[in-house]
């Protein structure tokens, strides 16, 4: 951000990608209510709507996605931690690593389910 | 003789005045900061287990209209739906409030894009909601 006080420590990038996940998260729930609201006017429409979620430029946005709500969760959680124990924020560092792993290592293993019937034509169940 | 009959306001000292206005301003802020973490906690549960479900445990090309038809089925499904609707948009909208109010400085403009984005919101909600009742 041109102009901001902040220059990059951990805890302002953790600010703007707070900001940045929860827009992104809320943004696709706006297109989600209208993608399933199809099923009422016509289960078909909705089919068809729906279907075009397996093609794998959708799969990569819904791992996209779940990156997203993991580390704003996370994120989240991380902050009211702050709120409840003042003297966790001395560990800034390290509660922020955490929140990354968990998003990576969480994003990776569901992308790989997400992702597996692009690859392998069949889903992991 | 000048005499006004209309009801008037009781009396307050000035310096009164300014105080009670920020007042009613910080409790608001102040509950909305609750309202953030407490809908947090629940929609981290909410939004995490509905990703589970419909893109881990079922594949997503398998959530179709049979799907939904089966799941709503269950008044509770559909309860728990709506919670995630409505504690989504709420939590996500006070949150673009923030955003707004951060990035969109001129008074007007900021008040148009409120106007905007609360509006489109709650058009999305009443529809989304409208769905999840009379469907059947």
């Amino acid at each position: 951000m041109s102009g901001s006080v902040y220059r990059g420590k951990s805890g302002q990038w953790a600010f703007m990608a707070h900001r940045i996940t929860g827009f992104l998260v809320l943004m696709f729930l706006l297109l989600h209510i209208v993608d399933v609201s199809l099923v009422t006017a016509s289960p078909r429409l909705y089919n068809e709507v729906h279907d075009l979620y397996g093609n794998v430029f959708l799969r990569l946005f819904e791992v996209g996605l779940l990156g997203a709500l993991l580390f704003h969760s996370f994120n989240g959680l991380r902050i009211v931690v702050y709120d409840f124990f003042p003297g966790a924020i001395r560990r800034e560092k390290e509660m922020l690593a955490l929140v990354l792993g968990l998003t990576a290592v969480l994003t990776i293993v569901g992308g790989y389910v997400i992702l597996y019937p692009f690859f392998f034509g069949t889903t992991t169940h | 003789m000048d005499v006004n009959l209309e009801p008037r306001p009781p009396k307050t000292s000035v310096t009164d005045q300014p105080r009670l206005q920020p007042r009613t301003r910080v409790n608001t802020e102040v509950w909305s900061w609750y309202f953030m973490r407490i809908s947090g906690l629940i929609l981290l549960f909410l939004a995490l287990l509905h990703f589970f479900m419909t893109h881990i445990l079922h594949d997503v090309v398998e959530t179709d209209a049979a799907f939904v038809a089966g799941r709503w089925q269950n008044p509770l499904w559909r309860t728990y739906d709506w919670v995630l609707l409505a504690l989504g948009l709420l939590h996500g909208v006070n949150g673009l409030r923030f955003i707004i109010d951060d990035y969109v400085r001129r008074p007007g403009t900021r008040a148009a894009t409120k106007a905007f984005v609360y509006s489109l919101v709650g058009v999305l909600f009443l529809y989304g909601t409208i769905t999840i009742v009379i469907y059947k």
